[in-house]
């Protein structure tokens, strides 16, 4: 790849901003270009999310961004994250930019709330909202049900997904939950939310906005930052897909989406699953962090649970995952945080710093097309 | 022999007006909802419907009809669902549930719902001894 | 003040006995079974024993009396906004079975004000009582009566509906006229759920449909519990059934109690009448 992220920046992580969605987004892509070491000026490409409510347009104006060569949007939710960066790089690579301002920006929990009872639009979410089946944590209870059943995994299983980002959130002073470690007796004590899935398995809620600037790798050696590559970006969406309800295909244990990706990303990159420093697994849901370990290719099937268990993915194991804390421990931004998160490791610069991280693979939103990033110092 | 399992006969109630309130009347619940079509529409209903006091006694009626008449009912617990209006048909189905001694009796439990064409009216689970 | 009032009623206690208008008698009895439809030959001999709030209900020109823990409790919460009343639910206890001739007295006493609880009907509170009935000292039943006062809300009732397309009206026809409908492709034949305008495998665009014979298998399946959702009191379960067709398929699953609902459990397809323009499939065990 031919692109790099010279940039990081992101609003503080609050349950209520009390500011704009519009304000986080201005705030965070400030940051972001200022910490790239440019000005507002230098950016002419934008990419966000189809679910973000600030025009590109609108934001350009906040920032004084005079001219954008090249916009666009990536749909499915939070399967958005590392596609955004996939854009940039490609608009990037062909020329159709030279610098894109990346962003999301939220009041998730002060403004609408994605885990309330919302009435959707589509045609194919009428064979399940009307239904009774109402709510993201519904949708992806639906999946875990059925691989508990087939793999003989438990809520424990799942609890230790959980357990592990609040213990590496407690030691990250950019985390909600800094300070706030849990026991699996505390995830076992929490309420149901859609059984199989507990309150703890749920991620938090979050108003912020996080905003990342791509650009060349050539132009990036010349900024202050130490380039983080981008080796590799994919987006997948599989056979029979839909957005948070692929019930009829064959297997309900797979997020096969999710393999397409990683083969992309091992491909593209020439790194491969024992290449990798760090893992930054999107955690909305605690189930399918055990399913993307498997779907990537770091245990057969069923398997996850072991590695959850036996310590291999602590900060001081063989592979850490989500080191700041994932969305259930520092923020839930939509999966912006944890590529931020991978920039940091690569720099050198994180709260929980893996020694001598090389390569850091980023997922995006589970359950949903989603996307992939394998970022490398 | 009962044994968990067990399906009980069906039972088929057509929700007459005169069967609204007749079985009002016989419970002696006198509200207006239960036999008067004009002021139950008035109160946001859409019609008249059957009371609790007589739902009781069909969820009654339904186990004993199966379990015989020197059955003894302990325990009737019931959930409300949908409103059953006039003109609706109530299908009462069950199946025998559970089994425990208690007080020396042999004790079935028996799971009810009577449904209609709204859905779920009532959910009940009754306990009977059977003789 | 809500909670205050509860505390305070709940410390009450027992209400004062009210007498039953009448001994237990045949004729009411007769009057009851006559109404009910039930022939059970034991009830010449003793009272049914869903008779036993009959005999002490106030009738048509009776009051509640002034001690009466539901009424006062219900006209807190009237001043409170939360007007509106429905019955959730109530469990009877028979101690022993009562003969003509005998006479009851209830007491009752305010067991629990449980809330503000978001239902679907609307923001609320359960109020529950505990009535004894005594044949002189001698408890002979027991109620336990919930009830729901809410303040009735603008999303109250409304069900989520379904966007409908000219691909998938004639699933919501169908259900309308308590028929399952499976999309058949009128090329190849293959059937399939949910249902699109073009046959993935044959490309051709003329679908048609069977109807289902509606009995399947849980494949799997969730209990919601939060948050609250409009039209429905949680817990309640959503399954995903494989039918005997081969589709799989996405319903509320009704009538069986979270805890005996399994992956594998056999269901038939029932119809929920939303209102003249929705009816909804829902699972039911078979």
């Amino acid at each position: 790849m031919t692109a790099a992220i010279a940039g990081i920046g992101a609003t503080e992580f609050s349950k209520d901003s009390g500011r704009s969605e519009l304000a986080l987004a201005a705030h965070a892509g400030l940051a972001a270009i200022t910490d790239a070491g440019l000005r507002p000026s230098d950016v002419d490409g934008m990419v966000t999310f189809t679910m973000d409510a600030n025009a590109e347009t609108a934001l350009a104006r906040e920032l004084g961004v005079p001219e954008l060569t090249f916009f666009g949007r990536v749909p499915y939710g939070g399967g958005a994250a590392c596609a955004v960066v996939a854009h940039a790089a490609m608009a990037v690579a062909t020329g159709a930019a030279s610098t894109v301002l990346c962003y999301r920006a939220f009041n998730e929990r002060s403004g609408r709330r994605f885990g309330q009872v919302h009435t959707p639009d589509g045609v194919d979410n009428g064979w399940h909202y009307p239904m009774g089946l109402v709510t993201p944590a519904a949708s992806v209870a639906m999946f875990a049900r059925r691989y508990q059943h087939e793999y003989d995994v438990t809520s424990e299983d799942f609890g230790r997904v959980a357990v592990l980002d609040r213990r590496a959130a407690a030691t990250n002073p950019n985390a909600w939950f800094h300070g706030r470690p849990i026991t699996l007796a505390d995830h076992q004590a929490s309420r149901w939310i859609v059984e199989p899935l507990r309150l703890l398995d749920c991620c938090q809620e979050t108003d912020g906005a996080v905003a990342l600037v791509v650009t060349t790798v050539d132009r990036a050696r010349d900024l202050p930052r130490h380039p983080v590559v981008i080796a590799a970006a994919a987006q997948g969406s599989a056979a029979d897909q839909f957005t948070m309800h692929s019930y009829y295909r064959d297997d309900l244990t797979g997020l096969p989406e999710l393999g397409l990706v990683g083969r992309a990303l091992w491909a593209g990159s020439g790194i491969g699953p024992e290449d990798l420093s760090a893992l930054v697994l999107y955690d909305h849901f605690t189930p399918f962090v055990l399913v993307q370990l498997e779907e990537l290719g770091f245990c057969a099937r069923g398997e996850a649970r072991h590695l959850l268990a036996d310590g291999t993915l602590e900060l001081d194991g063989r592979l850490p995952l989500n080191p700041h804390g994932g969305q259930l421990g520092e923020a839930y931004v939509h999966g912006m945080n944890g590529i931020t998160e991978a920039v940091r490791q690569l720099r050198g610069t994180a709260a929980n710093q893996i020694r001598d991280a090389e390569h850091v693979l980023v997922t995006a939103g589970t359950g949903v097309p989603t996307s992939g990033l394998v970022l490398s110092r | 022999m009962t044994g968990i399992g067990e399906v009980l006969p069906e039972l088929v109630i057509e929700v007459t007006p005169t069967f609204v309130i007749s079985t009002a009347l016989a419970t002696r619940d006198f509200q207006d909802v239960h036999h008067d079509p004009e002021l139950a529409r008035e109160r946001g209903s859409a019609g008249i419907f059957l009371n609790i006091l007589t739902d009781t006694g069909l969820v009654s009626r339904f186990v004993t009809d199966w379990a015989g008449p020197d059955a003894l009912v302990r325990r009737i617990s019931l959930r409300l669902g949908v409103p059953c209006h006039a003109h609706e048909t109530l299908r009462l189905t069950g199946r025998v549930t559970g089994h425990a001694v208690a007080d020396g009796e042999d004790r079935w439990e028996v799971s009810v719902v009577g449904a209609n064409s709204l859905g779920d009216h009532v959910t009940a689970t009754v306990w009977v001894v059977r003789r | 003040m809500i909670e205050e009032a509860a505390r305070e009623l709940a410390a009450r206690g027992e209400s004062a006995r009210r007498v039953a208008r009448d001994p237990v008698n045949l004729p009411m009895i007769r009057n009851w079974t006559e109404a009910i439809g039930d022939d059970n030959p034991t009830y010449e001999h003793y009272a049914p024993p869903a008779m036993a709030q009959v005999w002490t209900m106030p009738g048509l020109a009776g009051q509640r009396p002034a001690d009466d823990p539901l009424g006062a409790m219900v006209a807190v919460l009237d001043e409170a906004g939360y007007t509106s009343v429905v019955a959730t639910d109530s469990e009877q206890t028979y101690h022993r079975y009562l003969s003509p001739g005998e006479t009851v007295e209830v007491s009752s006493r305010l067991d629990g004000v449980t809330g503000p609880k978001r239902t679907a009907l609307g923001e609320g509170w359960f109020v529950t009582t505990r009535s004894t009935w005594y044949v002189g000292d001698e408890p002979v039943a027991e109620m336990m009566f919930r009830v729901l006062k809410f303040r009735p809300s603008g999303v109250a009732g409304t069900a989520i509906r379904p966007a409908v397309s000219s691909d998938t009206e004639f699933f919501w026809a169908g259900t309308a006229l308590g028929e399952l409908r499976i999309q058949r492709c009128g090329g190849c034949g293959r059937l399939r759920h949910p249902p699109g305008p073009m046959c993935p495998s044959c490309r051709q665009t003329r679908p048609g449909y069977v109807v289902a014979a509606g009995e399947g298998t849980v494949y799997s399946y969730v209990v919601h519990h939060h948050p609250p959702v409009p039209g429905r009191a949680a817990p309640f379960v959503v399954a995903l059934v494989e039918l005997t067709e081969g589709v799989r398929m996405l319903a509320e699953l009704v009538g069986v109690p979270p805890s005996e609902v399994h992956i594998g459990l056999e269901v038939r397809v029932g119809f929920s009448r939303v209102d003249g323009e929705l009816t909804l499939p829902v699972w039911r065990r078979r």
